[in-house]
């Protein structure tokens, strides 16, 4: 399903340096609920990261902190070295061509094709016609679309929508690809393809952050595991399965 | 090269935008026009009924109207004294022989003849006094009332202040008339765009992860309200231009004095009309995405 891999785009993680590092990291909403507390986690470039615990346990405002979603009310999250809170906001963008995300529920924009959904993410960040031409078809290449480039999302299977997905958060070369319950709303099969493509993407240089609640996958892939329950990290293990301490 | 894909982008995505929510996007331009309409229509009736008290200040004087058979000499004197009035900026004979010259030359104007039926007719000699201001017509007139060399006093100054008491009426009522509609037009606008943040939050949503810029998002829906009002201004110019020549003559009607304003008005407001159009659209827009954009972007 997935098609030949010539290094279509070239990822750039800052090798001297961990991806993702927080450092006593807490996360308390303004109603007083408590989302997360004292997480001490790096993740070094080219890690693949399972990031799971039960609904409610953290995992969500774990991914939003690490795209300044939003900031942390206790501690520091630092992408590629850089402190998001000394972040200014018109450097936001910057930061988030470098982590490339895809959800559960894909996103994608339902009026456009396989092609535009993916180009759209370089035509708004100014990308020119000839690089967009050059750069789309190289990517649904590689997620095994290039023949479903002029298909809606509509006419796509599920994992063809998420790989459309894969497509567009790679389209900058980014460090990461953070992947939230990407194969929530894909049977077994279709889920398997899709871990392998993951896989083929770490292989490549890109450090990969999924957030799962798929015991099977976690437990067949032996990769490391954060685990989160009531916002505390309960495990950080490498090589792990996923258990129900929680 | 990426400031011209930005402006390309942003061009397209507003014009895309403005037609998707069409029904609420001609809704908001017809309030514009609606409201230029209205500030055009007040430029112009204030634009004639200054030019008519332009014309007006320029007759307002006091003509004295001299008995029959008064002497030279006597006229002379009468003229010195009125010189030398506080507020007089010239003072002139006007002998009967002059005036039926005048009479005849008003009726010719009017495409007449003065027909007199071959009557001899020897109208009244008069001097003519020209102000410095139209507020001294009073004190003039007040010192001219008792000379017996003077039969009759007239002057403009009724005509003046009426037509300024017109002027101050219609200014005020115009400006709260243009600011209730501008409101409205600017509620109009800041609901455009609303409604097309809401309708484009996906999009939004998505632009923010794939690291688009704040200028990326948000631009295209402040140009999506100056387009608004661009469009709306040009419908207002179109409109004036084609009512410029008809409504002439009918304000000179209605008004019974010279109002007829310059063509070179139009060009002004044209202008007026243009960049008022654009500023409403531009401020409600910017209005609008501030306030719904701000956390988002």
């Amino acid at each position: 399903m997935t098609g030949t891999l010539q290094r279509p785009y070239v990822a750039q993680p800052v090798a001297a340096e961990p991806v993702i590092t927080m450092v006593d990291v807490g996360m308390t909403y303004p109603n007083g609920k408590v989302a997360l507390v004292d997480i001490n986690v790096t993740i070094p470039a080219g890690d693949f990261v399972f990031l799971v615990g039960p609904s409610g346990a953290g995992k969500s405002t774990f991914i939003r902190l690490l795209i300044r979603e939003q900031l942390p009310t206790a501690g520091r999250v630092m992408v590629a070295g850089r402190d998001l809170a000394s972040m200014r906001r018109g450097q936001v963008p910057g930061l988030r061509r470098r982590i490339g995300i895809v959800f559960q529920d894909f996103r994608l924009l339902p009026a456009k094709t396989v092609f535009e959904n993916v180009a759209f993410a370089l035509e708004v960040t100014g990308a020119g016609s000839a690089e967009i031409r050059d750069r789309v078809p190289r990517l649904l290449s590689l997620v095994g679309l290039h023949e479903h480039d002029e298909h809606l999302p509509a006419q796509l299977s599920g994992g063809e929508q998420q790989r459309t997905a894969i497509a567009r958060a790679l389209v900058h070369d980014p460090a990461m690809l953070i992947a939230d319950e990407p194969t929530g709303n894909l049977d077994p099969v279709t889920s398997w393809d899709l871990i392998q493509l993951l896989i083929q993407i770490n292989a490549m240089g890109t450090t990969v952050l999924m957030a799962t609640h798929n015991q099977e996958i976690v437990n067949a892939m032996r990769r490391r595991v954060l685990a989160l329950e009531h916002g505390t990290l309960v495990r950080d293990e490498s090589g792990a399965a996923y258990e129900r301490e929680y | 090269m990426r400031l011209i894909r930005f402006v390309a982008f942003t061009v397209v995505r507003a014009w895309q935008g403005f037609w998707r929510n069409a029904m609420m996007s001609l809704a908001a331009t017809a309030t514009v026009v609606l409201m230029l309409v209205l500030l055009s229509g007040l430029f112009i009736v204030l634009g004639g009924l200054n030019s008519g008290l332009e014309f007006i200040e320029s007759k307002v004087g006091v003509t004295a109207r001299l008995i029959d058979d008064l002497p030279a000499e006597e006229v002379d004197a009468l003229m010195a004294d009125i010189r030398q009035l506080p507020g007089v900026a010239g003072v002139t004979y006007v002998s009967p022989e002059m005036a039926l010259e005048r009479l005849k030359e008003s009726y010719r104007e009017q495409g007449l003849t003065l027909d007199l039926g071959g009557a001899p007719i020897t109208l009244y000699a008069s001097v003519e006094i020209a102000l410095i201001d139209p507020s001294f017509a009073g004190s003039v007139q007040d010192a001219l009332a008792g000379r017996p060399e003077v039969e009759r006093i007239t002057t403009r100054q009724v005509d003046y202040e009426k037509l300024l008491g017109i002027i101050g009426v219609i200014r005020t009522g115009g400006i709260i008339a243009l600011g209730l509609v501008g409101l409205t037009v600017l509620f109009m606008i800041v609901n455009m765009i609303r409604i097309a943040v809401y309708s484009r939050s996906g999009e939004i949503e998505i632009m923010r992860l794939v690291g688009a810029s704040d200028s990326f998002i948000r631009w295209p829906f402040i140009l999506e309200g100056i387009l608004c009002g661009f469009i709306g201004a040009v419908i207002t110019i179109i409109l004036v231009a084609i009512v410029w020549e008809p409504i002439q003559p009918i304000m000179v009607r209605v008004f019974q004095m010279p109002t007829a304003v310059s063509s070179q008005f139009l060009g002004v407001l044209s202008a007026i009309v243009l960049a008022v159009g654009l500023g409403v659209g531009a401020i409600g827009s910017w209005i609008s995405v501030r306030s719904n954009l701000s956390s988002a972007a």
